[in-house]
């Protein structure tokens, strides 16, 4: 049922951001045949019902993305072969340094407005000395990196706990931290460039760099018991490290123990 | 998903077993975690081509160094958590030393990609200490120059402080486990787990 509300919602969502940003009519159908697949069944599936309400859809989502990944992983694989590493980490440092207005005016909304001045500085450094980005400089002349997004200010400001929600072609995410993504994306130079000018090379090197930075964890993740389970946990866990700056709360052993038959006498003896 | 990669890479490969030497000199955590470190890391930079040659000697450095100081039945019992009900205990201990041969194949791994070149510092201890469950904080800076933070979560048992958690970049490994492994073996049986496990097929991290 939720998951119709969400397909429901997401349509509209896209409806409208296909006629105001001109997301290619292609994209938009496959997102939204997607999203109507997912209404079509419902998977009784429930990993963890108090954070992955939707597991159902997600999973759906999860499935498609797969199947996405047998077109784009051989793309990745491709520029991981044909790109000499120095080339790629230049690549990753232009699109982190891209990341900094973001942060910039996240840091500002949680009021950390000392950090704030680390990452324009950082920002200014990388892109000039830098050449727009391709080479870390700032971090060689020890400027501290953050990363702030809205899904985590929003976090900060008292919104917790947000439902898992895997995302088409973006991969694991929140309801909380999907909203502040497509929020974020009207700051971000990549999504300006999308949302004003339609143009949509940056974004889809970006996506083919990322891509190739997970190519060592395939291998492990279809090795998992539960692919879909192990790819939640550790996006939630590690989005929990990010919106705690590093220094989340300790997790609960105890609770992992409570269901420990401990004094139970072994059925064997 | 941006961490998927790093964090599983590293959750053995650098982390997990550093830790621990057999010539501790204190029997705080964070010394715990330092003096194995330079330990093991040093040993390893200067016998590097003897371990490649032979990595079963450098398995019987990590069993002999580092499974002393890790609390693997205390970790197993928390992956197993209620999957492990009805279980007799000689199955339990199988699959725990399953696990201990997995984390000390998987590190001695990561000792030899890494060539003995990480470094580890430890951040300064921070307020949460208390007197039966403490977490070390560390950075550990790998050849490329990239960091990770790798804290350890330690607990005190009645043979001193033992380590029973790696968390890197805010993943924990007994968490990951423990979410995969539990369902696996209320669906397939503790049998069918531990076969997967010593095959090889549950390694989620390399």
């Amino acid at each position: 049922m939720s998951s119709n509300v969400l397909a429901v919602v997401s349509w509209n969502l896209l409806n409208k951001a296909s006629s105001m940003q001109k997301i290619p009519a292609l994209i938009s159908a496959i997102i939204i045949s997607l999203l109507l697949a997912g209404c079509a069944g419902t998977q009784n599936r429930h990993t963890d019902p108090e954070g992955d309400p939707w597991e159902g859809f997600n999973r759906k989502v999860y499935a498609f993305n797969d199947g996405l990944d047998k077109v784009v992983r051989p793309v990745a694989v491709g520029y991981d072969k044909i790109m000499p590493d120095p080339f790629q980490r230049g690549v990753g440092n232009f699109f982190r340094n891209l990341d900094a207005p973001v942060t910039f005016v996240n840091q500002i909304l949680q009021g950390k407005i000392t950090q704030s001045a680390d990452t324009f500085g950082r920002f200014l450094i990388n892109s000039t000395i830098g050449l727009l980005g391709f080479f870390d400089v700032a971090s060689k002349m020890g400027v501290p990196y953050y990363n702030e997004d809205l899904g985590q200010t929003m976090a900060s400001w008292g919104y917790e706990d947000s439902r898992y929600l895997m995302l088409p072609i973006f991969g694991p995410s929140t309801f909380r931290d999907g909203t502040g993504r497509l929020v974020d994306s009207y700051i971000h130079p990549v999504g300006r460039a999308i949302h004003g000018r339609n143009e949509w090379g940056m974004w889809i090197v970006r996506g083919i760099d990322q891509r190739a930075r997970y190519l060592d964890q395939d291998a492990e993740l279809k090795q998992a018991y539960d692919p879909y389970v192990l790819m939640r946990d550790v996006w939630m866990q590690n989005r929990q490290y990010q919106i705690y700056d590093g220094d989340p709360p300790m997790t609960d052993y105890d609770l992992y123990l409570d269901d420990y038959p401990e004094d139970e006498p072994d059925p064997e003896n | 998903m941006n961490t998927l990669v790093r964090i599983m890479f590293l959750v053995f490969a650098c982390s997990s077993g550093n830790l621990f030497g057999d010539h501790i000199s204190g029997d705080d955590p964070v010394s715990l975690v330092e003096d194995t470190t330079v330990h093991i890391f040093a040993d390893v930079a200067e016998n590097l081509d003897e371990y490649t040659a032979n990595p079963e000697a450098l398995r019987t450095l990590v069993n002999r160094q580092l499974m002393p100081l890790l609390d693997v039945d205390y970790a197993a019992r928390l992956v197993l958590g209620r999957a492990g009900r009805g279980i007799p205990n000689e199955k339990i201990d199988e699959f725990t030393s399953c696990m201990s041969t997995l984390l000390v194949n998987r590190y001695s791994k990561g000792l030899l990609y890494f060539g003995g070149e990480t470094k580890l510092w430890v951040l300064p201890q921070r307020g949460d200490l208390n007197e039966k469950l403490t977490r070390v904080r560390s950075r550990v800076t790998l050849p490329n120059g990239k960091q990770a933070p790798v804290d350890y979560a330690f607990h005190k048992t009645p043979e001193g402080w033992k380590a029973f958690d790696v968390i890197v970049e805010g993943i924990s490994y007994v968490t990951t486990y423990r979410n995969q492994i539990m369902p696996d073996v209320q669906a397939n049986g503790i049998d069918s787990v531990i076969e997967r496990l010593g095959s090889g097929q549950l390694e989620l991290a390399e």
